[in-house]
C-alpha cells in the first residue's frame, strides 16, 4: 500500500522519472552487456588504435584497438555490481549495528557507535586505500572496502531513527503485551524506520560507484584487461590529446549514472519524509 | 698523462662551444669573464640561470653505493664521478682516473689518478679514497658488489695510484667501475660520517645543495676539476604528470623532461615550442616465466609461448612504434649486437607445443605488471590476447612496485614483464640474469652449458673470442627461452628550443655539465 503510494508521488517529478528511466536503462544494459556490445570488449586490435567516432566504433578505439562503446556497455555492469553489492555490504552491517546500538541504548550504545565514529572519523577514500592496501587490488576487495567504508553512515541513520521510533506508544504496547526483543524490532521498529534508509541507499549508490571508478582510476579496484569506467579514465588520460574519447566517454558514464542515483534520492526524500527533509540534509551527501 | 686528460676536457669544450655558436661567443665569454669570476655567476654572455628539469619519478635516496632507482641517478649523474666514464658511443674514457694500464696476465690494472680533484666539501681526492669507496660496496655486500666479483684486491701504492688485482681475467672492469654513477667515489669515511642517503659529497660539476618533496637544487661546483657547468644550478622537479611536465615544458617553466609518453612523440615531432629527441636505448624488455614452478619449467611450454607472442605487436601497443624488436637482449647499435631470432610468430606451433606441455586447458598463467611502468600494463593486455589463441591464459596481475619486486623475491609468481635498463658490456646484459647462482636470476633458469660460457666469456680477454662465447650463450638462453626479449625501446627526452650542450644518450645518463639555457 504504502509502496504504491510512493511511487505514484515519485511519478510526479518529471526529473524522478527521467532519473528512474536512466537507471532502469542502465541496468538493462548492464544486464545484456554481452549481446548489446558490437565488439568484444577485450579484443585487442593495435593496428586499429586510437580510431576517433565513427558507424564501425560509436565511441572509437582505445590504445590497446579495443572499441570503447563495448567497454563502457560493460564497464556498467561492473560498476553496477561494485555499487550494488558494497551497498548492500554497509546497508545490512550497518542498519544491524544501527538497530542494536539505538534499540538498547547505554553501553551497546556507546560501544558500537564510538566504534562507527572511529571509522567515520577517517577521510573515505583514504581508508577504502588502507583497506584494499591490506585485502590486495581487485574488485571483490574493492566492493568489501567501499562496504566498511559506508557502514557508519547507515548505522547512524538507522540508530537515529530508532532512538525516536522506541519511544513510540505502539513500541512501549507491544513491550507491555509482552513482546519480545526481535519482534518488536522486526515488526515494529524496522517497518518505521526506512524511509529515510531507502534515500541513503540511493545516495550511497551513486557515491559507491564514485569510489569503484576513483579506486580503479589509481589501479586498486578492477583490474586490467577487465573494463571499468575509473580504469578507462585513468587508461585514457595519458591520451587525452590524441585520443578525447578514450576519457570522456566513460567519464559521461560516471557522470549521468551518479547524477541519477543523486536525483533519484533526492526526490525519494521529498516523497518520503518531507517534513525531516531540512533535518536529513546533514546526514546524506556527506559520504 | 695530464696531456691526455687535458685533451679530453678540450674536447668538450670544443663541443660545446661548436653547439653554441661558435668562437664569436667564446671571445665575448672572455671579456666578461673575468669581472664576474669571483661571484661564481660570470659565464659571460651566457644567459645565468638554474636549469629546470622535470624527471617523473622520485629519488629513493642519494646514497649511490645503495640506490638501485633510475631517478636518482639521474641527480648523482651531476654530483658524484667515477674512475671511468661511458661516452655517448659506450667506449670509456678519463675521469678521475687519467689513465690506465693492464698486466700482460690481464690480472692487474693500474689506475693514475687525476691530481687537484677535490671534494664538494674541501677535502682532496687521493687513492685512500678509491679503496675506501670500493671496500664499502664490498664489504656492506650492497647492491652493487656482484660487480667487483672478480676482484682480489685493491690497493693504494701512492696517493696518485690505485691497483686492483684480479682472481680472473675480467675484461668488463671499466664498465664495473665506471658504467654508471652507482660505482662513484666518495671521500674516505664518508659513509660513517655523513648521511649519504639525504646528503652528498661528490666530485662532480654540481653540489647537491637542497632536498625536498617537490624536487632538488643543485649548484655549480666552482672547484671542480673539469671546466665549471655553464649554468649556476640545476633544479630537478618531480612531475609524474606527462601532461603536466609537457605544459610546464611549453610555458617556459621547465627546459628539460624525460617525461615524455611514447605515444606524444608524433604530435612532438612539429611542435616548435619544444625540441624531441629520440635515440635506441640500451634497455630490452622481456618476459620471464617462474621456472621453478610447472608447466613453466618445462622448456617446451616456454618456448611454444615464444611462439605465441607477436612481438612486433606487443611493441607497437607498448611503446608506439618507438621501439625496435628484438629476441636477444643487446640492442642493434651495439658492437656486442649478435643476430638470432628463432622464434617467428607461428600460433599452430605454439598451440601444438602447449597442449602437449600444459597441465590444465586452458593453462592458466599469472603475468604479474607494475603500473610504475605503464607499458608492462599494456604490453600484458595485447599478450594475453594473443596467448589466449594457443590455450593459455593470462590473469594480469598489476602490483605497487614494491610488492612486485617482493612478489618476485619470493618466487611468488608464474610470470613478470619487466626491463633492464643502462647496460653496456655483455657481461651486464646476460651473467647475473642467466648463471644459474646469478643474483638476478629470479626465474630459476640453470642450464650448465650456459654457465661454462658466460663464465668463460667474463674471463676471456680478446674481444673477438669473446663476443663469439657470448653470441652463444645468448642463443641458448634464447632457445631455453630464460627470458622471452621483446623489444629496445627508444629514449624520449624533450627539452626547450635553444637549450645547447646537451647530449642524449643511449644509456640515459642524463649531464647537464655543458648545457647552456637559451637566450
Amino acid at each position: 500500500m504504502r509502496g504504491r503510494e510512493t511511487l505514484a508521488l515519485l511519478f510526479r517529478s518529471p526529473t524522478a522519472i527521467v532519473a528512474g528511466a536512466v537507471l532502469v536503462a542502465l541496468v538493462v544494459t548492464a544486464v545484456l552487456g554481452d549481446s548489446l556490445a558490437p565488439h568484444d570488449p577485450t579484443a585487442t586490435d593495435v593496428s586499429n588504435r586510437l580510431q576517433s567516432p565513427s558507424t564501425a566504433h560509436w565511441f572509437g578505439t582505445d590504445e590497446l584497438g579495443r572499441d570503447v562503446l563495448s567497454r563502457v556497455i560493460e564497464g556498467a555492469a561492473v560498476s553496477l555490481k561494485v555499487g550494488a553489492v558494497a551497498v548492500g555490504i554497509s546497508l545490512v552491517a550497518g542498519v544491524l549495528i544501527g538497530l542494536v546500538a539505538g534499540y538498547y541504548g547505554t553501553w551497546v550504545d556507546d560501544v558500537l557507535m564510538r566504534l562507527s565514529d572511529v571509522l567515520f572519523a577517517f577521510p573515505a577514500m583514504l581508508m577504502a586505500i588502507a583497506v584494499l592496501a591490506i585485502l590486495g587490488p581487485g574488485s571483490t576487495n574493492a566492493m568489501i572496502a567501499i562496504g566498511i567504508v559506508y557502514t557508519p553512515i547507515f548505522a547512524r541513520i538507522t540508530r537515529a531513527s530508532v532512538l525516536s521510533v522506541r519511544e513510540e506508544v505502539y513500541v512501549r504496547a507491544a513491550r507491555s503485551a509482552g513482546a519480545g526483543d526481535l519482534r518488536i524490532v522486526g515488526r515494529h521498529v524496522l517497518p518505521n524506520v526506512t524511509a529515510p534508509i531507502i534515500v541513503q541507499t540511493s545516495i550511497s549508490l551513486a557515491f559507491a560507484i564514485l569510489s569503484e571508478a576513483a579506486l580503479s582510476f589509481v589501479g586498486l579496484g578492477t583490474q586490467p584487461p577487465d573494463p571499468s569506467w575509473g580504469r578507462m579514465l585513468s587508461e585514457g588520460r595519458g591520451f587525452i590529446e590524441q585520443a578525447w574519447w578514450m576519457a570522456v566517454f566513460p567519464g559521461l558514464a560516471i557522470f549521468v549514472t551518479v547524477l541519477a542515483f543523486n536525483v533519484l534520492g533526492d526526490a525519494l526524500r521529498d516523497v518520503l519524509d518531507p517534513r525531516q527533509r531540512s533535518a536529513m540534509a546533514g546526514t546524506g551527501v556527506t559520504p | 698523462m695530464a696531456a691526455r686528460a687535458g685533451a679530453a676536457a678540450l674536447g668538450i669544450a670544443a663541443l660545446v662551444s661548436a653547439c653554441g655558436g661558435g668562437g664569436e661567443e667564446v671571445d665575448v665569454d672572455d671579456g666578461n669573464g673575468t669581472s664576474g669570476a669571483d661571484q661564481g655567476g660570470g659565464d659571460g654572455d651566457a644567459p645565468a640561470g638554474t636549469l629546470v628539469a622535470a624527471i617523473s619519478a622520485q629519488p629513493d635516496q642519494f646514497d649511490p653505493h645503495k640506490t638501485q632507482a633510475y631517478a636518482s641517478f639521474q641527480v648523482l649523474e651531476n654530483v658524484y664521478d667515477t674512475l671511468v666514464v661511458p661516452d655517448a658511443e659506450g667506449e670509456f674514457q678519463p675521469s678521475l682516473a687519467t689513465e690506465w694500464t693492464t698486466s700482460d696476465d690481464a690480472l692487474t690494472w693500474t689506475f693514475t689518478l687525476r691530481e687537484g680533484v677535490t671534494f664538494h666539501d674541501g677535502s682532496a681526492f687521493d687513492s685512500a679514497d678509491v679503496v675506501y669507496s670500493y671496500r664499502r660496496i664490498i664489504d656492506e655486500q650492497l647492491a652493487n658488489a656482484y660487480r667487483f666479483a672478480s676482484v682480489a684486491n685493491i690497493d693504494a701504492p701512492d696517493p696518485q695510484t690505485v691497483v686492483i688485482t684480479l682472481s680472473t681475467p675480467t675484461p668488463a672492469l671499466l664498465d664495473n667501475i665506471g658504467g654508471f654513477k652507482g660505482m662513484a667515489i666518495i671521500p674516505e669515511g664518508a659513509g660513517q660520517q655523513t648521511d649519504l642517503a639525504t646528503t652528498a659529497v661528490g666530485t662532480g660539476p654540481f653540489t647537491l645543495e637542497e632536498t625536498g618533496a617537490g624536487g632538488v637544487t643543485l649548484a655549480r661546483y666552482d672547484d671542480y676539476w673539469g671546466d665549471p657547468a655553464t649554468v649556476e644550478g640545476v633544479e630537478f622537479r618531480y612531475v609524474s604528470e606527462p601532461a603536466a611536465a609537457l605544459t610546464a615544458l611549453r610555458s617556459g617553466d621547465i627546459h628539460w623532461t624525460d617525461n615524455v609518453p611514447p605515444q606524444d612523440i608524433e604530435g612532438l615531432q612539429d611542435d616548435e615550442e619544444v625540441e624531441l629527441g629520440v635515440t635506441p636505448s640500451v634497455d630490452y624488455w622481456y618476459l620471464a616465466m617462474n621456472q621453478t614452478r610447472p608447466p613453466f619449467d618445462n622448456r617446451d611450454f616456454r618456448r611454444g609461448v615464444a611462439y605465441g607472442i607477436d612481438r612486433e605487436e606487443v611493441t607497437e601497443a607498448a611503446r608506439f612504434g618507438a621501439a625496435t624488436t628484438n629476441q636477444t637482449a643487446i640492442p642493434e647499435q651495439s658492437l656486442w649486437y649478435h643476430e638470432y631470432a628463432p622464434f617467428e610468430h607461428d600460433p599452430d606451433q605454439a598451440a601444438d607445443l602447449i597442449e602437449q606441455t600444459a597441465a590444465a586447458t586452458p593453462q592458466p598463467m599469472g603475468l604479474m605488471v607494475t603500473d610504475e611502468y605503464p607499458e608492462t600494463v599494456q604490453a600484458a593486455q595485447v599478450i594475453q590476447a594473443q596467448l589466449a589463441e594457443v590455450g593459455v591464459e593470462i590473469g594480469i596481475e598489476q602490483e605497487a612496485f614494491a610488492t612486485w619486486l617482493d612478489r618476485q623475491a619470493a618466487g611468488d609468481y608464474d610470470a613478470f614483464l619487466l626491463g633492464w635498463l643502462g647496460n653496456l658490456d655483455p657481461f651486464g646484459f646476460y651473467h647475473a640474469q642467466h648463471v644459474c647462482e646469478g643474483t638476478s636470476n629470479f626465474q630459476g633458469y640453470c642450464n650448465p652449458e650456459v654457465d661454462t660460457l658466460l663464465n668463460q666469456a667474463a674471463a676471456e680477454t680478446d674481444q673477438e673470442a669473446r663476443k663469439a662465447l657470448y653470441d652463444q650463450a645468448a642463443e641458448l638462453i634464447v632457445d631455453d627461452v630464460s627470458y622471452l626479449y621483446l623489444y629496445n625501446p627508444d629514449v624520449v627526452q624533450a627539452w626547450a628550443p635553444g637549450l645547447e650542450g646537451y647530449e642524449i644518450r643511449p644509456d640515459k645518463a642524463i649531464n647537464f655539465e655543458t648545457v647552456r639555457l637559451p637566450e
